[in-house]
């Protein structure tokens, strides 16, 4: 009777069910890690939206800035202001003026330049230097 | 035991049913109909993000800029979002500067697409935003966008032109070169959660957009603002109908200022009336007067019918020709083509054109450029009127010798001097040298030699005569360089037919140093109302010019000529005009 009772008795497979376990305990962690990874991203994600409108609100503060300033600079601003008398104009005679380099035809080299132009950068490194003339 | 298992089996015939319908309604969302529901999920959450290309900026040849963008947001509202369109106007409205009651009313509404307001500030529009996630509202989003700005306002206007509020080239540079400094709109699909904030990791396709390209004008500021001061003096103190000042560099027709009256401001173009708008050195056309006399006495001297001793008889200031009396303002006996320009006689013109074949004369006409566009990149430029020779009466070669019967564009006149000026070659007019970075700078290439170097040569040795006391335009002089120029006095033309009295369009084109020309000016004054008395080019464009150009060899550093050469140049006016 004993005998046929422990023959009928389900036994505990502990190495099946620890490793059902385990298998499922991995699952469970790459699902979570999933989970984890996924949030993470979406973080990150918010956070690059973010700094994405913030450096685009940068830009476009600069962009503003830059065009306030040019406009504020500009010939036909500084005449304005000419005219207004904010801002006065000395005209500065030939005798008051000290050529670091002399004024160069513009045959020399074909270019139209201005007086506010510095003539030394249109000669490269390897150029012979000009004499300073005081 | 029997009834329990026939419940048992119940229950489960209905577990395995209904597992069996959800198992069915899983398929049919997650298979069957998985394209309709995928489309209805991108419908709702996944949008076309355009990314504007930023307008290329015009640039003058220093690099100084001209037109640039200012950015600002364009605020869109979502209709769907909104739950208490009361809240959010009070909110949004000090930031769009929108009473409350017309933003309420705006926002009213279930459509997912309304443009709320155009050119908000950056300043504004984030502030706006930050208000309503403090507030915890929504429905109201931003977009990119820029508004053109010409921070030197009516400076160069003509040149320049402006866009519309699409931001599309209307006039000007801007509509010329509009497909260069638009670029090409960029892309990006993204999706949205349902507070309307982009999910970055769901981001799709991107296309960047191409940037417009900064296009850089043969333009010079610091010329242009010195042309301006004048035309707008002289416009002030004359009260013209209008006035033209173009500079350019002959050697290479380069335009280096190009200014006209009236002008306009082209952020503010819409308060700006037609006469206003037209860009008169490009789309008006004039009799020229004694300016074109440069034609007949190169084309002549060029086919060897005159040459430098040749004396033509000018009747003593009046010829009858064809039923008609053609007039000298001072009577002469004998001159030399050197005189005949230097006088500015109409008869020793009149009488070189007699002497050439019809043909041939009209043919040198076309050759300098006449009755042609100069190809200049702006909008709306004529050809000006030359007849050919088969549509001619009798007399009109002899008016078309002193600029009469023919019609002429300033820019026209600008490149025919400048052919006297650079040894005889026909020069396209340029003004954009580079389109964005890469593009580097065209090589110069005459459109054609119109005379050989030595005709030009000695038509400049007239015109500098021109300029000396004893020529028409004395005071075109600049101190310390040497001047060669002619005056321009030419009657209107009556739009009944006919000439109109004492109404006049006058004129200077002249360059500098005259022998080795840097500079290339044209003063045009039209039908200023100072009586005929005092109307003629020497008398009002020629100082013009001189004040212009005295100014602009300063700026251009363009080194004073040597005391010997002004010299000569005195003695030989003073040689010439005694010969008669």
């Amino acid at each position: 009777m004993n005998k046929n009772r422990h023959r009928t008795t389900n036994l505990i497979e502990v190495n099946v069910l620890a490793r059902l376990i385990i298998v499922a305990f991995l699952v469970g962690i790459a699902a979570l890690f999933f989970v984890y990874l996924k949030n993470q991203q979406h973080a990150v994600g918010n956070q690059a939206r973010i700094t994405e409108a913030a450096l685009r609100e940068s830009q476009a503060k600069n962009e503003g800035l830059k065009a306030r300033i040019t406009s504020m600079t500009s010939r036909g601003a500084l005449q304005r202001r000419l005219d207004e008398g904010y801002i006065k104009l000395d005209a500065i005679r030939d005798t008051a003026i000290a050529r670091v380099t002399p004024a160069m035809p513009a045959e020399e080299d074909g270019v139209l330049r201005t007086a506010s132009r510095d003539p030394a950068s249109r000669f490269g490194p390897g150029a012979p230097q000009r004499t300073i003339n005081r | 035991m029997k009834g329990t298992g026939g419940r048992i089996g119940f229950v489960c015939a209905l577990m395995v049913l209904i597992f069996t319908g959800f198992a069915w309604r899983l398929i049919n969302l997650q298979v069957l109909q998985h394209d309709y529901f995928s489309l209805k999920a991108a419908e709702k959450h996944c949008f076309r993000q355009p990314i504007q290309a930023r307008r290329g900026r015009i640039l003058d040849r220093n690099g100084e800029e001209l037109a640039v963008n200012i950015p600002v947001r364009t605020v869109t509202a979502d209709g769907t979002h909104i739950h208490d369109p009361a809240a959010l106007a009070a909110v949004a409205a000090p930031f769009l500067e929108m009473p409350v009651s017309e933003l309420t009313q705006k926002l009213s509404t279930k459509r997912p697409y309304v443009v709320i307001r155009k050119a908000v500030s950056e300043e504004n529009a984030q502030g706006m935003i930050r208000a309503m996630e403090k507030a915890g509202l929504r429905g109201l989003y931003l977009e990119e966008d820029a508004v053109r700005s010409y921070p030197n306002g009516e400076m160069l206007c003509h040149v320049l032109g402006f866009v519309d509020h699409s931001g599309h080239g209307i006039d000007g540079i801007e509509k010329m070169l509009d497909g260069e400094l638009s670029g090409q709109d960029g892309f990006r699909m993204i999706e949205h959660d349902r507070r309307g904030r982009e999910i970055v990791i769901y981001r799709g396709q991107e296309q960047l957009p191409e940037q417009g390209a900064d296009i850089r004008l043969s333009i010079d500021m610091g010329l242009q603002a010195i042309v301006e001061k004048e035309i707008d003096t002289t416009y002030k103190e004359l009260h013209p109908a209008g006035a033209t000042a173009i500079l350019a560099d002959p050697n290479t027709g380069e335009i280096l200022a190009m200014a006209c009256r009236p002008n306009y401001d082209p952020n503010h173009f819409n308060e700006a009336k037609v006469e206003q708008l037209r860009n008169r050195a490009i789309t008006d056309m004039y009799e020229p007067g004694s300016t074109f006399k440069i034609v007949v006495a190169a084309a002549a001297l060029n086919d060897k019918i005159v040459d430098e001793k040749t004396r033509i008889y000018c009747e003593n200031g009046l010829f009858q020709y064809g039923g008609k009396t053609i007039k000298d303002h001072h009577g002469s006996g004998d001159l030399s083509v050197s005189e005949i320009l230097m006088k500015s006689s109409n008869i020793g013109s009149a009488k070189m054109a007699l002497r050439m074949q019809d043909n041939c004369y009209y043919d040198y006409v076309r050759r300098f450029g006449f009755g042609e566009k100069t190809g200049i990149p702006l909008h709306g430029e004529i050809s000006g009127l030359v007849n050919p020779p088969h549509r001619w009466d009798m007399i009109t070669k002899t008016r078309m010798a002193f600029g009469q019967s023919v019609s002429v564009t300033p820019i026209q006149m600008v490149m025919g001097m400048s052919v006297i000026a650079n040894g005889g070659k026909l020069m396209k007019p340029r003004l954009v040298l580079s389109k964005g970075e890469g593009s580097g700078t065209q090589e110069v290439t005459p459109a054609r030699e119109v005379v050989s170097a030595k005709t030009a040569g000695f038509v400049a040795d007239a015109l500098q005569r021109a300029v000396s006391d004893q020529g028409t335009a004395p005071l075109a002089r600049v101190e310390g360089y040497t001047v060669a120029g002619k005056t321009g006095t030419a009657q209107k033309i009556s739009p009944h037919g006919g000439y109109l009295d004492g109404r006049f369009i006058v004129s200077f084109a002249g360059f500098l140093p005259a022998d080795q020309p840097k500079l290339m000016g044209l003063v045009i004054v039209d039908d200023a109302p100072i009586g005929s008395s005092a109307n003629y080019g020497g008398l009002v464009a020629a100082p013009v010019f001189s004040k212009i150009a005295s100014r602009a060899v300063r700026y251009l550093d363009i080194p004073q000529e040597s005391a010997a050469v002004m010299a000569q140049s005195a003695n030989a006016s003073t040689i010439t005009a005694g010969t008669h």
